[in-house]
């Protein structure tokens, strides 16, 4: 079983998700944000990054995060990012629509390259992914786009080629919004994706 | 004009762009969150702390709130409580929500900061309810109910009991938020009658004119 750090930033939306709610049972660690810089990581094998994050304090230990992937381990992160700092990831912003589900014939626009993949396989489906994004990413050849949209926009990526570790990039926010109480798909989508980050297959 | 309202910057990447039009009025100032253990408070008639704030950080600097309120000035704070920083706040609980109608907006009184708000744009967004409160804060003894759900939750509420100060505490998104809105509502008047509401309540604060 992989052991799950959070970088928590002590909102009630993190709080919810990570420390008080139904998901809190596959965090082996909180750490917070204002403690983070002096933190010992050793003990853990996934470092997760909320949305949501004080970007001033995640941009002070962008450097600590990477070193934690260059140890060989696991990053993930949801979205979206408020500047560049993931490595190679090549972000393109696109105005959210919030509203496409109230259209008629409506279609979320995202398509599911890694319907084989473990995760996709065994604890997720699309639909759980499926709220709204902020943008996509356009990641580097040899990375593993599992969640794109129609035009090949990544949504959800493995990249294991810029580093010697492993990370997961989403530019959904499914914690962002479980905390907030809103948007059902986002409780799907973390009881597949948090037992997937502890024992699946990356 | 002086800057008689702070703003708590959250840091995060929605707290920052639901506050730009916040950020272009001339009475309004952020400070980094992290940065009011060291602040110097006194200019400030009135603390605003947003609903993205991180709370067991507010929670260790609690006595800089209280005193900024016993000073009889004013709090306003936008969102779910979860740590126990906020004078007389009582934790968040959710709604259970069994029917669309069970978000349903409703004003107690004519209350002059939703003076002219209508429910229905409180209630809906595009025609879908739920933006505007999930659920409730329990009322402080003595408090004031502004706004409830449905079945009579209280959302919004002021607290002149608590400390020598005044708080307003709202479930959801941040009151001010409005400044940026151009959706050409009833709720598009709500932060400025807000900001003149705290004005008016701070000048009554210091002639001594508010009970606690």
């Amino acid at each position: 079983m992989r052991k799950i750090g959070v970088l928590y930033g002590g909102s009630s939306q993190h709080s919810r998700t990570y420390k008080t709610g139904e998901f809190a049972k596959h965090i082996h660690r909180l750490i917070p944000i204002r403690e983070f810089a002096e933190a010992d990581l050793d003990s853990l094998d996934v470092l997760l990054i909320p949305s949501q994050t004080h970007l001033k304090l995640l941009e002070a230990n962008v450097g600590k995060i990477k070193a934690f992937a260059e140890s060989g381990r696991i990053v993930v992160t949801f979205g979206p990012q408020g500047f560049d700092w993931l490595p190679e990831h090549n972000w393109e912003f696109r105005p959210t629509n919030f509203w496409w589900w109230l259209e008629k014939d409506a279609d979320s626009g995202l398509a599911l390259p890694g319907h084989e993949h473990d995760l996709f396989q065994n604890y997720l489906t699309l639909e759980d992914a499926t709220w709204h994004q902020h943008g996509v990413y356009w990641p580097m050849e040899g990375c593993e786009t599992l969640v794109a949209t129609k035009d090949g926009g990544s949504v959800m990526y493995i990249d294991k080629v810029n580093t010697k570790g492993i990370w997961i990039n989403t530019t959904l926010d499914p914690d962002y919004h479980y905390g907030s109480y809103f948007m059902p798909a986002t409780e799907s989508f973390l009881r597949g994706f948090l037992p997937w980050l502890e024992e699946g297959k990356i | 004009m002086t800057t008689d309202f702070l703003v708590l910057d959250a840091g995060t990447i929605f707290a920052r762009t639901r506050s730009q039009g916040v950020a272009d009025q001339p009475d309004f100032e952020f400070l980094d969150i992290y940065s009011l253990g060291e602040a110097d408070l006194s200019p400030y008639k009135c603390l605003v702390v947003t609903g993205f704030s991180d709370q067991d950080y507010l929670y260790d600097m609690r006595h800089i709130i209280r005193e900024f309120l016993d000073d009889r000035k004013v709090v306003i704070y936008c969102g779910n409580l979860v740590t126990d920083w906020l004078p007389g706040g009582k934790p968040f609980i959710a709604k259970d929500i069994k029917r669309f109608s069970d978000y349903r907006v409703k004003k107690v009184s004519d209350h002059p900061i939703f003076r002219g708000v209508e429910e229905d744009d409180m209630t809906l967004k595009k025609g879908v309810a739920g933006f505007f409160a999930r659920g409730h804060h329990p009322v402080p003894e003595g408090g004031e109910v502004l706004l409830t759900l449905n079945e009579g939750e209280p959302i919004t509420y002021i607290d002149r009991s608590s400390t020598n100060g005044t708080i307003l505490a709202h479930v959801g998104f941040d009151l001010f938020g409005y400044m940026q809105t151009d959706e050409k509502k009833s709720t598009d008047c709500i932060s400025m009658q807000l900001r003149n509401w705290v004005l008016e309540e701070y000048e009554a604060l210091q002639k001594g004119l508010v009970a606690s």
